[in-house]
């Protein structure tokens, strides 16, 4: 019974790889980009697939809030504003010799690690003093705040900087575009104020009109 | 139990898949896919790690909560990056031969 238990979790395990190396190729080599993203979305959400076999339900998760919810949503949104993006014929695509020596070069860097992985003597059981699942949550989270809660201030920090950050550009971005109005008493004045302009000119056609 | 190693092997091919998207693709908008791809890599290859480890600690876990919090601000950053690449040259694909001299920003 303790074999068909183990047996299953491999199968999953295979099942769950498999279907995360197939969707991530698709997400990158998809010819319609929308499709490209969506992908990378349901990759996102396989994965969690991994942390809920190791036993990190609290990583599983915040990696479908944060990636499936977050990150790919964004990517969806990029390639929504971008509507040069949505046109897969005008999207350039590598050379067959960029493209081969791109491949060589990952399978290299695949082969080599994918090699120390399975040859490397790692441990095959999980940790002995591995706290029970059901305390997971409680312990990540003392562990995180009571010792370590300067890196969560951080993170925040991060986070903050990098979203003022992108405001900020886009809004300079913007500002950079605008052209001054250049007039005779200086920058921001106009040569003709237009309200005077219009009150003036409507009672000089009533009296042509006599 | 699942081995270590199966961990890593996944992990490790999804770092040279996100390699290959990085160094062959050229719209900016799957080079951003690529990075992602190679980060969840790197993120199960952390969380096995640490839950493999003979003296088990929460840094592996505690780690991937930053790391998943500083991956959603730099695509943030990354996408905003884009907008502006996009409304100054016309294109979202590096391989775009671009003509400085109609960048009224250089």
């Amino acid at each position: 019974m303790m074999q068909v238990d183990i047996w299953f979790e491999q199968l999953e395990f295979v099942l769950l790889a498999g279907i995360v190396i197939f969707l991530a190729w698709l997400a990158l080599e998809h010819r319609d980009i929308v499709y490209a993203a969506f992908f990378f979305g349901f990759m996102a959400s396989f994965v969690s697939g991994f942390y809920f076999l190791l036993e990190a339900p609290f990583i599983a998760g915040m990696q479908i809030a944060v990636y499936t919810g977050g990150i790919s949503a964004l990517i969806v949104f990029a390639v929504l504003l971008l509507p040069r993006a949505q046109d897969s014929s005008l999207e350039i695509f590598a050379t067959p010799k960029r493209r081969g020596i791109g491949l060589a070069i990952s399978t290299l860097v695949g082969m080599l690690s994918a090699s120390l992985a399975l040859f490397f003597p790692w441990y095959d059981t999980f940790s002995p003093d591995l706290p029970p699942l059901e305390f997971n949550l409680e312990f990540l989270s003392q562990w995180l705040w009571s010792e370590h809660g300067i890196y969560v201030m951080m993170t925040a920090l991060i986070l903050l900087t990098a979203i003022v950050g992108a405001i900020a550009i886009l809004q300079m971005d913007k500002a950079e575009s605008l052209l001054s109005i250049q007039g005779e008493f200086g920058i921001e004045s106009v040569e003709e104020p237009i309200d005077d302009e219009a009150s003036v000119e409507e009672p000089s056609e009533e009296v042509g009109n006599e | 139990m699942i081995p270590l190693s199966w961990y890593l092997a996944v992990s490790f091919i999804l770092i040279g898949l996100g390699v290959y998207g990085m160094m062959v693709k050229r719209n900016l908008i799957r080079i951003l896919i690529g990075a992602e791809i190679m980060g969840n890599g790197v993120n199960i290859a952390l969380v096995a790690v640490s839950i493999y480890s003979p003296v088990f600690s929460f840094v592996g876990q505690g780690l991937i909560i930053l790391v998943i919090s500083v991956a959603a601000a730099h695509t943030a950053l990354a996408m905003v990056l884009m907008l502006i690449y996009n409304r100054r040259y016309n294109t979202v694909d590096l391989g775009t031969p671009i003509s400085l001299e109609d960048d009224e920003h250089v």
